[in-house]
């Protein structure tokens, strides 16, 4: 079974290497700027070749490569979907097995995967997830590069979530970076879309370094990258470790204050937001705090920073997403503010309800998220005002949503009401108990906001001509399924599951949600999303302000973070650069040049007097030749006259050397 | 008293070869007369075979007058050789002439004359030889009957027939002196008239070996007459004139009470410095080869005026004369493979006969005395033996005229890399060339083994 565990990620892994392989290797144009493939998605050769034929497009074999890169490129959904049917098996059966797999990475270091209770239910959450997002994403008939960097993203989460130690761990972590970077710029050809990934990847790049540096400790103090000994390490090291984890961790989940990275992520494609920027990889930050919850008790103010962060996150992150008119900035902001509450949970000990609340979440905004790919496409909008009754004219995809933004609102009897109480009933301070409850209160208000818009009676804008994801039972299964998944999840709170839930995870038993917490809570969110729809109704517009610190615009963060980090970094990568280039180079420069100059000078008197010696004796060779041919008249009277001339002065000679 | 005649085996089957070659030139069609060349050919070739056998033999002196020993044998190969590729190259030229078959008698000839030059013991012999030398070579000089062949045949004809006077003038005085001819019954003629004597001999010697002053004739019949022709003349008749100096000078002048070694200095300094500076700035190849050959006989003298001093004198010579007779046979074939009179017409050589231009190239360099070709070895024997022998500072001047020398070779050889457009190279006169270039090195390595094994 030890293998087994190296093909959880392994397979994934190469099968997505090897459809980017496939997509570059024929193609003697370059893909990708070459073909615009967008968010209006476009029926492409092969596979799609039916679609693309029904609005105008030639078919199949159009471009260079033709028929056999069409099929290739077509085959790529039915390959990435098998793949992680097969993934999503061999996830459960570590899961249920629990191996362990190591080996030596580094000289003396031993670093590996294990599969605990909390790996466990990540491998089966994120499997599951991937799977239902590339089946939906092979409805839309993707192209080979996109399932590639899906796979290896699935595989870099699945990496995250089962090592063991500090060196996997950081590499998995680097490699989500990287596929988010790629898919976030899925279509590169379009500059905003490559800033956007830039910003993004540049964003959560800054947050790893704190990983690096917690990776150090961690060997500087505990003598290896082991996850589990971390709590083990000594006083400045714990100290540093922390937080390094948390730096690295709130970036990646897009805490506050690195938050507006997943605003502009969302320039990728929706099923890309569905499994990146919602589901998987902005949990890895709260997975990993979740997993280090001993050592962030441990240090005493790890903890509490971070359950301030989380629960300040979850409320401010709240307001940006009730002032969005953007479903998917809605969505990001939601994520954002949901993810605060599994920070929170991190910080309060309440792993058990901190990964309940992750799971649940995974399902209920991937399942958003590709409802709002589904609108995105068929209608080309995702303005709210623009999405009026969206949710009519695609009864499947209205359906799911609204159960999917019943449930984030926190209504009774859904997943997230019940997790997201679990999470409460440990937060003990008053103070971030009012902050948390607060957060739950805006949960209501913007999921039931979104709910409200699409459900409306109106007239959405024209639907594109043939676009239909969506639909056939690659549309509409991974939706139901992910809806299922949303509304029943909230069984885990019983109190009998729940203790087996924290038994499942391995964590110590906490206090579950109480009866009369549900019960509040599950009416407070009935009443805010009852006031928000008399509010709606009235046409009020409850959050008006739109200045640039308001939160329609993610409070400035980005303005912030460009002012306050990026500026002065440019500015003293700028001095530096002249300072290279003028005083360094300069220097070097100013050198060689005074060599040049002082061997002109030493050059002159010297050289000089040889090039002249040699020009002379080069001219006066000239002359003389000149003078040597001058006897050479042509005239044969002359001829003799000289030979006779010169045998008399021969005679002469002999006669005086005698 | 030696009257065998086969110790003239050699002379005798040149005779033979021409006089057989010019009946059958005259009996035989025109479109025939290829068998000419055949003839001469063979001759040639028995000549040389012959004088391999005649070396191995003792030296000895035939009819005494003439001598058979390793200076005789040495000349007799290098000239039957020299006039083979000569004959070779006249084959390619001359095909379909009229006269085709006397070309090859009047080369056959002048080679005679150049081996009985190197031979004679005997001033009357030396005499003889030198018109047979000479008279051969007028006619082919004028062979084309232009208008600047007639010119260069009539200034070598007045030039030749000037210096034999005066040459015979000095046969006279010296016969009077000692009543004798022999070389040997002359060493011992007294003082001023000897001088004398000496210098008028000289006169007729310097221009058959193209040497101040009586290198007038060089340029001008190089340049009009047939190019085959002035390969011949600069070659072969130089071969036989400076191997009977040697002999002249060994034999006869040594007993002399005469400054004749310092004189022969001189005449090699003024020979070898004109011919280099005149080679200076000169566009049109022939005239440039032509000053090479004159410079050329100003190194080769530089032995005669050291023999008797140092033993290194005959080999030194005997060698560079063989060195200069490939090479610039080498350079002449070149000349006749393109067809190409100025420097610029040898643009695009190197791309378009590849071969040819290595060839010149071998030659040119090996002209200059570069390693490792047989001048560069034919240049160290004869600097060693102008050191040896005392004349220092004559090595120095010739060190000296080298280095300038490599200048206007050089510009011949850069056309020949640059891009242009050369006629396509005569077949017969490319492998000629190639032969020649070939030869020069191997000729060069083999000494260098020789020389390194002591």
């Amino acid at each position: 079974m030890n293998g087994l565990l190296w093909v959880l990620p392994g397979l994934p892994a190469v099968s997505g290497a090897l459809l980017l392989i496939a997509h570059l290797v024929p193609s003697r144009r370059h893909d990708g700027g070459a073909e615009p493939y967008g968010e209006p998605a476009r029926g492409r050769s092969g596979w799609a070749s039916g679609k693309g034929g029904a609005h105008g497009e030639p078919a199949a074999g159009r471009r260079p490569g033709g028929l056999l890169r069409g099929a290739r490129e077509g085959l790529a959904g039915p390959v990435a979907v098998l793949v992680a049917v097969v993934t999503l098996l061999v996830a459960v059966l570590v899961a249920v097995d629990r191996p362990r797999a190591d080996t030596v990475l580094f000289d003396g270091l031993r670093s590996g995967l294990a599969v605990d209770g909390l790996s466990a239910v990540m491998v089966v959450t994120v499997a599951a997830v991937a799977l239902a997002v590339l089946a939906f994403a092979a409805g839309e008939a993707r192209d080979a590069r996109f399932f590639g960097l899906m796979l290896l993203f699935t595989a870099a989460m699945l990496v995250t979530v089962t090592a063991a130690d500090l060196a996997l761990l950081l590499m998995a972590w680097e490699v989500m970076g990287a596929m988010s970077y790629a898919l976030i710029g899925y279509r590169w050809h379009d500059a905003e879309h490559a800033r956007s990934a830039d910003l993004a990847f540049v964003t959560t790049r800054a947050g790893d370094l704190g990983l690096y540096l917690a990776a150090g400790c961690a060997l500087a103090g505990t003598g290896s990258l082991s996850l589990a000994a971390l709590p083990a390490a000594g006083s400045p090291w714990a100290h540093l470790i922390a937080a390094g984890i948390v730096v690295a961790a709130l970036g990646k989940s897009a805490q506050l204050p690195f938050s507006f990275w997943l605003s502009r992520a969302m320039a990728g494609p929706s099923a890309v937001s569905a499994l990146l920027h919602s589901a998987t990889m902005v949990a890895a930050g709260a997975y990993l705090l979740l997993r280090v919850e001993p050592l962030l008790a441990a240090t005493g103010w790890a903890a509490t920073l971070v359950a301030w962060a989380g629960a300040l996150t979850a409320l401010l992150l709240g307001a940006v997403a009730l002032a969005q008119r953007d479903l998917k900035q809605l969505l990001a902001a939601s994520t954002c503010a949901q993810v605060g509450f599994m920070v929170l949970a991190a910080g309060v000990a309440a792993v058990a309800g901190g990964v309940a609340h992750l799971v649940a979440h995974a399902a209920v905004k991937s399942l958003l998220f590709l409802c709002a790919g589904v609108w995105l496409t068929t209608l080309g909008t995702e303005d709210l005002v623009r999405l009026r009754g969206a949710a009519r004219r695609h009864p499947v995809t209205g359906v799911t949503f609204g159960i999917g933004a019943a449930a984030l609102a926190g209504l009774p009897p859904l997943s997230l009401w019940v997790t997201k109480d679990a999470v409460l009933a440990s937060v003990h301070p008053p103070a971030l108990r009012v902050v948390a409850f607060a957060a739950t209160l805006l949960a209501a208000a913007y999921a039931t906001k979104a709910l409200i818009v699409v459900w409306r009676p109106g007239a959405p804008a024209p639907p594109q001509p043939g676009k239909r994801p969506g639909e056939g039972p690659l549309g509409w299964a991974p939706l139901a399924a992910l809806a299922l998944a949303a509304a029943g999840f909230g069984v885990v709170g019983v109190p009998v599951v729940f203790d087996g839930w924290a038994g499942l995870l391995g964590v110590p038993a906490e206090r579950g949600p109480g009866a009369a917490e549900l019960a509040v809570s599950g009416g407070l969110a009935v009443v805010v999303a009852g006031l928000v729809l008399a509010v709606r109704r009235r046409g009020v517009r409850p959050l008006g302000v739109d200045l640039w610190w308001g939160p329609a615009r993610w409070f400035g963060l980005e303005r912030v973070a460009r002012t306050a980090v990026a500026r002065p970094v440019m500015a003293l990568a700028g001095a530096l650069a002249r300072f290279d280039d003028r005083v360094i180079d300069g220097a070097v420069h100013g050198a060689a040049r005074a060599v040049t100059r002082a061997a002109g000078i030493a050059r002159t008197p010297v050289e000089t007097g040889i090039d002249g010696v040699v020009r002379a004796v080069a001219a006066g060779a000239g002359r003389l030749g000149t003078l040597a041919r001058r006897p050479q008249t042509g005239q044969a009277h002359l001829y003799l006259a000289q030979a006779a001339i010169g045998l008399a002065l021969l005679a002469v000679v002999i006669a005086l050397v005698r | 008293m030696n009257e065998d005649p086969s110790a003239l085996l050699p002379e005798l089957l040149m005779l033979g070869g021409a006089v057989i070659g010019l009946l059958t030139g005259a009996f035989t069609r025109r479109d025939r007369q290829r068998a000419v060349a055949w003839i001469c050919g063979t001759a040639l070739t028995g000549a040389a075979v012959a004088t391999a056998f005649a070396a191995v033999r003792p030296d000895t002196m035939a009819f005494e007058a003439y001598a058979v020993d390793p200076l005789t044998n040495v000349t007799r190969v290098t000239v039957a050789v020299a006039t083979l590729l000569v004959v070779v190259l006249a084959a390619g030229w001359a095909r379909g002439n009229r006269r085709e078959a006397e070309v090859y008698v009047l080369l056959l000839l002048a080679a005679l004359g150049a081996v009985v030059l190197a031979g004679a013991g005997d001033l009357l012999v030396f005499a003889a030889a030198y018109l047979v030398a000479s008279i051969p070579a007028y006619a082919l000089a004028g062979f084309a009957e232009d208008g600047r062949g007639t010119e260069a045949a009539l200034k070598y004809y007045l030039m030749g027939a000037f210096l034999g006077v005066i040459m015979l003038a000095g046969v006279t005085l010296l016969y009077g002196l000692k009543g004798t001819t022999s070389y040997m019954s002359l060493a011992g003629a007294p003082g001023a008239a000897a001088g004398c004597g000496i210098l008028l001999l000289l006169a007729g010697v310097l221009f058959k070996a193209g040497a101040v002053p009586g290198h007038f004739w060089v340029p001008d019949v190089t340049e009009g007459a047939p190019p085959v022709v002035a390969a011949f003349v600069t070659t072969v008749p130089k071969i036989g004139a400076l191997a009977g100096l040697l002999r002249l000078a060994t034999e006869m002048f040594d007993g002399a009470d005469a400054g004749w070694r310092p004189l022969v200095a001189l005449i090699a300094v003024a020979t070898m410095t004109l011919g280099n500076l005149a080679a200076f700035h000169q566009d049109n190849v022939r005239r440039l080869l032509a000053y090479s050959t004159i410079s050329q006989a100003g190194y080769l003298l530089i032995p005669v005026a050291v023999t008797g001093q140092t033993g290194l004198a005959r080999p030194a010579l005997l060698f560079y004369l063989a060195a200069y007779a490939v090479t610039n046979l080498g350079a002449f074939a070149v000349v006749v493979a393109v067809g190409r009179d100025s420097l610029a017409g040898y643009a695009g050589l190197a791309r378009r006969a590849p071969g040819l231009a290595l060839a010149l190239v071998v030659c040119l360099l090996g002209l200059v005395g570069t390693p490792p070709t047989a001048v560069f070895a034919g240049k160290l024997l004869v600097f060693a033996a102008a050191v040896d022998g005392g004349y220092a500072w004559l090595a120095v001047v010739a060190v000296l005229n080298t280095v300038a020398s490599v200048f206007y070779y050089l510009r011949w050889i850069v056309p020949a890399f640059r891009p242009g457009e050369p006629p396509a190279p005569a077949p017969v006169a490319t492998r000629v060339a190639c032969l020649a270039a070939t030869a020069s090195l191997l000729l060069g390595v083999a000494a260098a083994l020789m020389l390194t094994r002591g």
